[in-house]
This record gives C-alpha cells, structure tokens and sequence, in this order.
C-alpha cells in the first residue's frame, strides 16, 4: 500500500470517558462489523477486560474509508492499554502510530489520565486531535472542557471534534480529521526491515502472535528475520491484519500495521519494543526506545492448600506465556510454606494475574503483601535488590536503603484538597506541582514512594475525595530512605510472611497497627499468645491473647451425637486450613492484615 | 408399614426416648426443632407417635423411659398413660418426664405418677425473676418450689432442675441466688447448661447478627460464663450435688440412668420426630420437624430418615470422656491414640488414674478441643 493512504493513530482518554465506544463506532462506520456482529467494547476481548472496562492487552484493528476526497485510505486503530501499569505498553504503541485521538469526557474534563497520556503522545510527537465526547449528556459543557484542554494541556482545542459515540455523532468528522491531520508514516519501503513490535501473544496452534509496526522496509512469508534484542532468528510462517477479525495477506510494507507469526515459542522471546530485521539484509539500527520489561511490584502467592503447589508453578507458567511482564520464582515461608514470590508491573496487574489464578484455574490463593524492590548498599560496598522482606539484610549490615518513587499526578475539585494533601504528607509525598486549572479543579504533582502507592494509597484517595480524583504514576527513579524492617513475632516465633519493609518513622505506628489486628484475626489458642512488633531486638509493640477458656458442647444427648460429632469435624477443619507457626494456628486472614495497616480503621 | 428398626437383645439394659415437640411458647434461648404448632398438628402427632411405638417389635424390656420435648407437661393425663402404655417394662428404674415450671397441679402429677413416671425435669433456668423475664418463661421461685412440693406429695421424689448459665442480665450474685434455691429445695438433680450461641434460636441470632430485641448486649462474656459455671460446680459439690457428666450433677444414687445410656454407649430408641436410636451399631435419625414426622407415618413410610454407623471406637472416648470417671481404654486404645492422649495430657486437658483417662477441669471446659484429636 502507498503509505500516502495509510494512517496509524490510536485513541487516548482517561478511564470511563468513551474510548472504547468510539472505538466500537469507527468499526461501525467504517463497515468492519456490521451493526448486528457489534458486540460492545469489540475491542476489549478477555473476559476480566470487559468485566473491568478496561484495556489490558493492545490491539490493532485496519479499517478501511473511503474518505471525502475520493480516496481510499488504510487507517490503523491501535487501542492501547488504559491503566498506568502498563505504560511502557502504551508508549510502544503510540510510537507505532502518527496520530492520536485525544478523548476527554464533556462533563468530566481533563482528567490525570489524559494529562499523562498527552504528555506521551507529544513525547513521541504525535498529532493530537481534541475530540469531546459525550456531548449528549446534560451535563455536558463542551466550551469548558475545551478551554481546559488549552489551558491545562496547552493545545489549540478551538477545532476539538464535539462527539456523542454512544448516539453516533461526530464520528465521520472524526474520520476525515484522521486523514487529513494525522501525517502518512514516513518510512522507506526501500531500506533494511524495520518493525516495531508492540504487543504479542501466545496462540496453542500457532505459537507467538506479533503485533507491529512495519517501519523501514517489507516483511514477507518466507522471510527470515532476526529479533534484535536476543539475536534469535525464525522464519516468517503468516502475516495478516485484524479487521476486526484476522485476514491473512502475503506482505506488510513500511508503514503497515498488523501481526506475525514465526514460530516462536515463548513471548519472552518477543519483547514489546523490540525491533524485527531482516536476517539476511539487517540493519544497522533498532528502533528506538526499547527497554526491558521490570516488575515494580512484588508479593508471595502460596496455595492455600500445600497439595497445589505444582498446580500453582504449571498455572503461573502458562500465564507467563502470555504475558511476558510476569515473574516468579520458587520461594519458601516458614508460615505458608511453598510458593512464588512474582513480580507485577503494577497492582492492576497483581489483580488480575491473582483472579485469573483462582478464575480460570481453581486455585485458592494466600497473596502476601505486596511490596517493592528496595536497593540496599551494604557497609561492604554491595548492592543488594530487595523485594521479600525476609531477604533485607540486618541493620548492622546496611549502609543505605533506597526505595523507588514514583511521580503522581493528582486532579480533583477545590473542596477535597486539604484532606488530600494531608493523605499526601502521610504517606511521605513531595509537592512538585500544585495549580488551579479552573472550575474550582486542581492540579497536583507530587513525588510518592511507590511502597505507601501500593500499600493502600489509591483506596484511601478514593475515599477522601469521594471518587473526585483521578491518579496517574510513573516511575520517576530511586531515592534514600531510612527503611527498616519490622518483624512480627507470634508467641516468640517470627512469623516471616508477616515482615515488612517500612520506614523508621512509620515504623511504630504500622507495627502497634498490624498486631492490634491481628490480635482481632487470630483466634485465641489453648494458652496465652504473645504478638509483638520488633525492629532487629527491640521490640515496639505488644498485645496479648488470652487463653481460650471455653469450647465445650453443654448439651449431648443421644440425639445429638451425629450432629455434634459434624460441629466436631467443622471445627477440626477450620484449624486445618489455617498455618500453624510454632504451635499457634494463624487463619489466612491474618497474613493479609498487613495490607490494612496504617491509616484509616475500616 | 413403617420399617422396623432393628431390635435388640443384650438384655434389659436399653432405653426408650419420646419427643413431644410441643411448646406453648418459643424460648429465646431454645435452639431446638421444637416450637409452637397447631392444635390440629399436635393431635396428629400423637397418633403418628403411637403408631410408632405400637408397630415397634420390643424385644426386651426398657429400663428407663425420657419424655422429652418440647414440652410434654402439656399432655393430657389420659394422652400421657395412653402413650405409656405402649412401653412395656412398667415399672420402669427411671421414666421422666419434661415440665415447664408454672402448669404443674396436683391432679397432672398424680396422673404422672398414675402412669408410670417417677422423675421429673424441670426447665426453671433460673430462679431469677429478673433474668427469666426476656426469655419467655413466666414462672417464679416461688412457683418452683410450691410444684417440687406437689410432686413429692404426689409421691414423685426424684426430679431435675435446668439452669442455664449465661442468659442476658446474669451476674455472679443473680447465679449465686439461683444456686441457693437448688439447696432449699434439695433438689437430687441438676443440670448446669451454658447458653449455646448459634443461629437456631433467637437469642443466639442475635448475638451473632446483632440486635435489641432479646437482650444479647446484655449476655455475659465468654469468660464470665466460664466463672459462673465454676461457680456452680464448686457450689453443688458443696451442697452435695456432684459432677458426674460435664453439664450433670446429682445427689448420691440420683444419677440420670436414662442419661448415662447416651454417654456409656448403651442402647436406645426413639420415637417422634428428631429422635435418635442407637442399637450398639447403627444410629438412626427421625425425621426433624413434627410437620415432615407427621406426613412420612400418615404416608405409611419409615419416619427413618438417616443412618448412619456408629464409630464405636471414636465414640467412646468423645462420649465417655464426658463422664467425670472418664473411661477405661483398652490397651489397643491407649496404643491407637497414645500421641494425642500424651499431647492432651502435657496440656493439662487429660489426666490418668488407676487405668482410667479422663478430663481435667480445665479439659472439660475445652473438651471440644479434646475430642478434635479423637476423630478421623
């Protein structure tokens, strides 16, 4: 095709505000789904994506327009994943595009989301077409959004397309704006191959599925081609693009989007990214910009019955195949025994790596609290990458801890400010931006460790503002910190899945926090049971569970021995569900008391 | 024709069980399949209940009849002797009968007596006015004590009084009081039940769930219930009441003999609905509401619903462990549960003696922990 004819752009928006039904009608009208194949939200296609309304895989759909002009244009939809967590997904996919549709909500206005997701787009110099959406609400005031999105975001929105996707409106404009605003791609059919992949998948019967973007060159069956970042070589089985559903064809060529399969085997293989050339004719750069996938947050996922355990490792592993971001690695607790320590992009993806364990294979999961990596330098000059609490090494052995920190963008109204900014000072936040953007709304960027972000620092926004604020978070590098480890101790013996990482100053608090609860969770035993919250041997924090007194059956008569012999055998398997340490049984509830400490009783 | 359960032939030892179901009134505490139901129910019942008893193919001869319910002190006279009479073995050791305080006259307790009964049970619960007044229970101290005398003129000297330990209000002085009411009315028999909190009564609901309506704010805690029934077994023994089963205390010779069949695995059967019979192998259940009762017998079918194989070696020690004597295993025994029986006993739960293995104090309280380490 003649790239004069191709447009690749992609849609960003804050949550909620219509991406995907605009989506949705740009299939519509383009004529790639007839109005009765229209499912909603065609593009969302895992299940857990729709239920949560939410993009967690990228897609790239070709629709074909016959635009005002006469032409006939190839546009390529690439939907991108819409959570924070997968940001680096997102990136790669806006480099595969020219343009971008910039939703905002015509009640909501600018949101965090938008903010940051404009801020990537222009980082990889994409045209932005404003587009307001929702325009058939009555709440709608698409002449205050507009000059919010000159003003907050700094584009001219004097042409914003006003659009109703839901009733229909606006969409051919929507179209013609794509063609004549968003740039053809500019590469060379002519030069050394050059594709971006942006997303790819495991298939059973074909193995990987690429995403990409042809950049330089062509890519053709037969090919053979060379991933950059491993150096490893396939031959190109099958080419095609979506539209929505798969279409084979014999050649992509610089400028085209659609998807590759060469036999591949594992989608680590393929790294979002990464760059595919030619074997035979290579060239001499990759594209720009990729970068090793890293977890940012990290938890121990145990069975909660020992049996699964090779259940757990076959589950985890075939979720790895499609989904290259997960990590793990066999880990033992003393408490919960043997499980995975795994690292996750974000908590959105903690989410769904831990519902699509228990949903799709039946394993009842024990998560332990999720944590970041800390950077330890040792007083022997070391440094040591911390993410289970039971590896940071003991005071005496550190030099300096560092913690990463994120930098949040926070909008929300006038009235939630003082409550916010006194979340933010809890939860050690540093103020880099704060910034009336009109109608009684402000703009806030702070620093934020990412441990107090995944701790319980989205909920607790939540409620101060009343759901009134919009977050975005980035990582934004390492800082110092002086972190400390505290230990809970359950009638003198550390409970190891129960430690955390926290800082000295908080340290007291958190610990009197977490052994009040668990005083409240753990049911009380034969004889008394010390808690105590220690740092190294001091101990901060102590409470006491008196001995059980009394569990008795008052009445037996002959009746009643069946029935009470079953109250007998509940009883016996309450106990035998939960882990005993020492000689105490600690019901699962207790080991996720760690993620409530702090802040607010519920 | 209903099946017939099997019979036995161990001689006179067993026991025979009839549940009347019937109440005038639902107690807040009672977490028992028994209720208010209609007149009309109530008279099918007892035909459904003869009927059974009737068609039984007895044997041997009963040594001790329980009336229990329910309330079976509402039974007419001629109800009551029309029933007894389809239980062979007259005169029975020990044939008792449940009453609710407050409908005992002197006619119904020679009618009893007339018809074989020589123990009565008495549901006071407490002898406080005060405590008793939410519970649905209308009955005074006074009222107690004048019934104790009409049944000893009516020759029936053997009787039982509940209590409960535990009902909303109770202190360790409003316990004391009921207590001392069990010495001035020298009663032979008592049995101390702490308040059971579970979903099937009122009470127990609301405890659980939350609620105004029954005085759940105001039940003691686990730990002041656990005082007042050490209270009571220091106190009975003093008056000469003595433990002999975790919830029984008797004068000497006044031991439930009807009871001690359930604990020392001696067989029984049970008519009505939600009674249970053991034959020394096999337990059987009866279908649970008098509804369900009803319509199985007037349908011709079994009123057996479930059974279920006695765990005999299970069974004896989370039955006989109830005893204060405890139990005497065999020595296969001590060997199968030699770990839990040294684990339990390092606990302070067990104690051994002359051959015998049985609860400590603080074991009874926790027997249920106990018993978890004798089921598989």
């Amino acid at each position: 095709m003649d790239p004069r004819y191709i447009r690749n752009f992609s849609i960003i928006a804050h949550i909620d505000h219509g991406k995907s039904t605009l989506a949705d009608r740009l299939l519509e009208v383009t004529g790639a789904l007839s109005e009765r194949e229209m499912m909603n939200q065609v593009l969302d296609s895992m299940d857990l994506e729709r239920e949560r309304g939410i993009t967690i895989k990228a897609h790239a759909v070709r629709l074909n327009y016959r635009a005002k002009d006469g032409e006939l244009y190839q546009l390529n939809l690439i939907d991108t994943p819409g959570h924070v967590d997968f940001s680096y997904e997102v990136s790669r996919s806006l480099q595969a595009c020219e343009g971008a549709l910039l939703v905002v909500d015509a009640s909501q206005g600018v949101e965090a989301q938008t903010l940051a997701n404009t801020y990537l787009a222009l980082h990889h110099n994409l045209e932005l077409i404003p587009v307001i959406n929702k325009i058939d609400l009555p709440v709608a005031e698409p002449e205050r959004v507009r000059e919010q999105i000159e003003q907050v975001i700094g584009l001219d929105a004097s042409s914003a397309i006003l659009v109703s996707a839901k009733q229909g409106t606006g969409i051919d404009e929507v179209l013609e704006a794509v063609v004549h605003l968003v740039p053809p791609p500019s590469g060379n059919p002519e030069a050394p191959l050059r594709a971006l992949i942006f997303d790819s998948w495991f298939d059973p019967y074909r193995g990987v599925i690429i995403l990409l973007r042809v950049v330089d060159g062509k890519l053709r069956i037969g090919q053979h081609i060379r991933l950059w970042a491993n150096g490893k070589v396939f031959e190109v089985e099958g080419l095609g693009y979506q539209s929505p559903k798969p279409v084979a064809c014999e050649e992509l060529s610089a400028g085209e989007v659609g998807f590759m399969f060469a036999n591949i085997k594992t989608v680590s293989d393929a790294q979002i990214g990464d760059t595919v050339i030619d074997d035979d004719n290579p060239a001499a750069e990759p594209l720009p910009g990729f970068q090793e996938v890293k977890p940012m947050v990290f938890a121990g996922l145990y069975p909660v019955e020992s049996h699964e355990h090779g259940a757990l490792r076959d589950a985890l592993e075939k979720l790895r195949l499609n989904d290259s971001a997960l990590n793990f690695e066999p880990e033992h607790s003393a408490a919960l025994g043997f499980g995975f320590r795994c690292g996750f992009l974000g908590l959105l993806h903690m989410d769904i790596v831990q519902e699509r364990l228990e949903r799709e294979f039946n394993i009842d999961l024990i998560t332990t609290a999720p944590g970041v990596r800390y950077r330890v330098l040792t007083r022997k000059g070391e440094v040591v990458e911390v993410d289970n609490p039971t590896k940071f090494p003991s005071a005496a052995e550190i030099e300096h801890v560092e913690e990463p920190i994120f930098e949040a963008t926070i909008i929300t109204r006038d009235e939630f400010i003082g409550e916010i900014l006194r979340l933010l000072e809890e939860k050690r936040g540093v103020q880099k931006k704060f910034e009336y953007i009109g109608t009684g709304r402000v703009l806030l960027v702070y620093e934020l460790p990412l441990s107090e972000i995944v701790l319980d620092f989205y909920d607790r926004l939540k409620t101060v503002s009343r759901g009134y604020a919009s977050l975005d978070y980035h990582f934004a590098g390492y800082r110092p910190s002086p972190m400390v480890k505290l230990d809970v101790l359950v009638a003198g013996e550390p409970v190891d899945a129960l430690s955390m990482i926290v800082h000295k100053d908080h340290a007291y608090e958190r610990g009197k926090s977490l052994i009040e609860r668990l005083r409240k969770l753990i049911p009380r035993q034969m004889f008394e049971v010390a808690l105590q919250a220690a740092i190294g041997n001091k101990v901060i924090a102590r409470e006491t569970i008196s001995a059980m007194r009394k569990n008795v059956l008052a009445k037996c008569y002959g009746g009643d021995v069946t029935r009470k012999r079953k109250l007998l055998e509940k009883q016996k398997e309450g106990k035998r569900r939960m882990k005993r340490v020492g000689k105490v049984d600690i019901p699962q509830e207790a080991f996720l008391a760690v993620l409530r400490v702090g802040g607010e009783e519920e | 024709m209903p099946e017939r359960c099997r019979c036995w032939d161990n001689g006179n030892l067993a026991g025979v069980y009839i549940s009347f179901p019937f109440c005038s009134q639902k107690c807040t505490f009672c977490n028992f399949a028994s209720g208010v139901f209609s007149r009309g129910l109530e008279e099918r019942y007892l035909r459904a209940l003869r009927a059974e008893a009737a068609r039984f193919a007895w044997k041997w001869l009963p040594e001790t009849v329980y009336l229990g319910g329910g309330t079976p002190s509402r039974l007419s006279g001629d109800d009551l002797a029309e029933l007894l009479a389809l239980v062979p073995g007259r005169p029975w050791r020990e044939a008792t009968i449940e009453a609710a305080p407050g409908s005992i006259t002197p006619e119904k307790a020679r009618a009893w007596a007339a018809a074989g009964v020589n123990r009565v049970s008495l549901g006071v619960q407490s002898f406080v006015s005060a405590e008793l007044a939410g519970t649905g229970r209308k009955h005074t101290a006074e009222v107690v004590a004048r019934e104790v005398g009409i049944l000893r003129d009516a020759g029936i000297e053997n009787f039982n009084i509940d209590l409960i330990a535990g009902l909303p209000g109770q202190t360790p002085a409003s316990w004391r009081e009921s207590l001392e009411w069990l010495q001035r009315l020298a009663a032979p028999h008592v049995s101390v039940y702490m308040l059971e909190v579970d979903e099937d009564s009122r009470l127990g609901a609301e405890i659980l769930k939350g609620g105004a309506r029954y005085g759940a704010a105001r039940v003691p805690a686990e730990d002041e219930i656990v005082e007042l029934y050490e209270i009571a077994v220091d106190r009975l023994e003093a008056m000469g009441v003595s433990q002999y089963e975790i919830s029984n205390f008797a004068r000497p010779g006044r031991r439930s003999l009807h009871n001690l069949k359930y604990w020392k695995l001696e067989p029984y059967a049970g008519f009505g609905a939600d009674a249970h019979s053991f034959d020394g192998a096999v337990r059987r259940q009866n279908a649970e509401t008098p509804e369900e009762y009803v319509e199985r017998m007037e349908r011709g079918e079994a009123p057996c619903i479930a059974e279920t194989p006695a765990r005999l070696a299970e069974e004896k020690f989370i039955l006989g462990l109830r005893l204060r004597e405890g139990i005497r295993p065999s020595p296969e025994e001590w060997l199968t549960f030699a770990a839990p029986i040294a684990r339990l006993t390092e606990a302070g739960l067990l104690e051994t003696a002359d051959g015998a293995l049985r609860l400590t104090r603080r074991g009874i309280l926790l027997s249920n922990e106990v018993f978890q380490d004798f089921i598989s």
